[in-house]
């Protein structure tokens, strides 16, 4: 064997991607060769330099990935995992979070524990005997601490916060449940959003709920949102404004399952001013499914697929 | 380092993965839930080692796990469900390094007033360098790799990464590519050639 047929055999070689014969023939080469053995040794230093580099995915991170992936298939039930979290089980992940030497997350985490403190404290108040609700029993009381003084007497002056919890329950055809279901639609806990949306979107009849479900596929933050409005708005391809906004969506939304139900959606109403947003779409389109779908839709409309 | 059904490679028959595939098949949603937690630990690892950013790595676990769920009646057990998951995973990494390669974005590396320095440092655990000559030359060698990574083709640096990295067989790498073993192998080493002329005298 030659230094130059060994040289190319020795990365195989290293990685144990070499039949037992070749295997069998570079040993014997390298047992007589110094620089094929020191090309090996450099080999070596390279696989050890590059191993140093991997990283390991954070497990919040995993958890995130999970919790968006379930929410965008099941159109946002919270994640079973999530829901059954108590505030101790967050915290303490928070704080494992925080030593795991995540410098760089290491602020979004301490936020979380900070919530979770916050939480914690709220539920120990709610169970003191102090702010005690005095409407209906569902109704329950949250506080947060904001100041801790004693006083000269022995005693103990506290101010708190508090946040009443009231429940509710109505007919979906109820003026009041539909108008709490259009505020939760733009709360800030994305599970919430996408429940009420969900909700909303059986109740298309209203142009408030339209607006809502609108509002949600053009703005919202997470994907199951955005995804259950779009179901919501099936029904509602011929609205002009409707129209308008899945345009808007599939040249501007970066989720591509998100812009998948939009050309299904777009293509469900025939309409020839379509044409030329579904041609911007295919020639901005980067992701391929998404771009085919466009392309099929065009050619299904007998329309060309670039505006040349 | 985490295990899990991934760490099975190659393994043609696993039946507990095939009846979960099944059963998600009939639509099941806690059968896929198990399937995805069963391999979804590296698909994230490849794709926050190829890409080195968090926020793309998370794109491409959402966009291959839904392509899954939308196309899993289409899969028909001819190959390992490893294989046919990971071709999905390398396909979307390869369209994302090919787009980098075209807009000439440097994945995580940034320019600061101290020189580049990789956003991704901050997650890997390196123990604290006392020696200051040393630790010179380490980020020195680091610069050089993230260099020499960048100098790879998209369909290199895939390659490179399944191998050294996830530790797969050639063989199997090339199935998940749609290329022959031969070909890996010819992939693997143009990649370790390029990495070592760039590294030069670090290696």
């Amino acid at each position: 064997m030659t230094c130059d047929s060994a040289s190319k055999l020795i990365p195989l070689y290293f990685y144990g991607e070499l039949d037992p014969d070749e295997e069998d023939r570079l040993e014997e080469h390298l047992h007589n060769c110094v620089e094929c053995t020191h090309s090996l040794d450099r080999q070596r230093t390279l696989a050890s330099a590059l191993d140093r580099r991997q990283v390991e995915a954070p497990q919040f991170l995993l958890e995130d990935c999970r919790a968006d992936l379930m929410a965008a298939i099941q159109g946002g039930a919270p994640h079973a995992d999530r829901s059954a979290k108590g505030p101790w089980t967050l915290f303490l992940e928070a704080i494992g979070s925080t030593f795991a030497g995540l410098n760089q997350l290491r602020q979004p985490v301490g936020a979380v524990a900070l919530v979770a403190l916050g939480f914690v404290a709220a539920r120990f108040i709610g169970g003191s005997p102090a702010p005690v609700a005095s409407g209906a029993p569902s109704d329950e009381v949250f506080a947060t601490v904001r100041d801790v003084k004693p006083d000269n007497a022995g005693r103990v002056q506290i101010a708190y916060d508090e946040t009443r919890r009231r429940t509710v329950t109505g007919s979906m055809s109820d003026q009041g449940i539909q108008k709490l279901l259009l505020a939760a639609a733009r709360e800030e806990n994305p599970a919430v959003r996408v429940e009420s949306v969900g909700l909303l979107q059986r109740q298309a009849g209203s142009g408030e709920v339209r607006d809502a479900l609108i509002n949600a596929v053009a703005h919202d933050a997470n994907v199951g949102v955005r995804l259950r409005a779009l179901e919501g708005l099936k029904d509602m391809t011929a609205d002009p404004e409707v129209r308008k906004t899945l345009a808007h969506v599939l040249l501007a939304d970066d989720n591509p399952a998100v812009r998948m139900q939009v050309v299904d959606l777009l293509v469900a109403h025939r309409d020839d001013a379509m044409v030329g947003v579904l041609q911007n779409a295919v020639q901005r389109e980067d992701n391929t499914s998404v771009r085919l779908k466009v392309e099929k839709a065009l050619k299904d409309m007998n329309a060309s697929i670039g505006t040349f | 380092m985490a295990q899990d059904a991934a760490g099975a490679v190659g393994a043609r028959l696993n039946p507990q993965v095939d009846s979960l595939i099944r059963a998600a098949q009939r639509g099941d949603q806690d059968a896929f839930e198990q399937l995805v937690r069963a391999y979804d630990q590296s698909v994230l690892r490849i794709a926050m080692n190829l890409l080195r950013s968090p926020e793309d790595a998370r794109d491409v676990y959402q966009e291959a796990f839904l392509r899954v769920y939308r196309n899993l009646n289409a899969f028909r057990f001819d190959c390992s469900f490893h294989t046919w998951l990971y071709r999905i995973v390398t396909n979307i990494c390869l369209d994302q390094l090919r787009k980098r390669k075209v807009r000439k974005e440097e994945s995580s590396v940034v320019e600061t007033s101290d020189g580049a320095i990789d956003r991704m440092d901050t997650f890997e655990e390196e123990a604290a360098e006392s020696d200051p000559e040393r630790s010179l030359w380490n980020r020195q060698l680091k610069q050089k790799i993230e260099g020499a990574l960048l100098d790879l083709t998209p369909r290199e640096r895939m390659v490179f990464e399944l191998r050294h990295y996830q530790g797969l067989r050639l063989r199997n790498i090339g199935e998940m590519l749609g290329t022959t073993e031969e070909a890996a192998k010819n992939c693997l080493f143009r990649a370790t050639q390029k990495m070592r002329s760039v590294l030069g005298d670090f290696v």
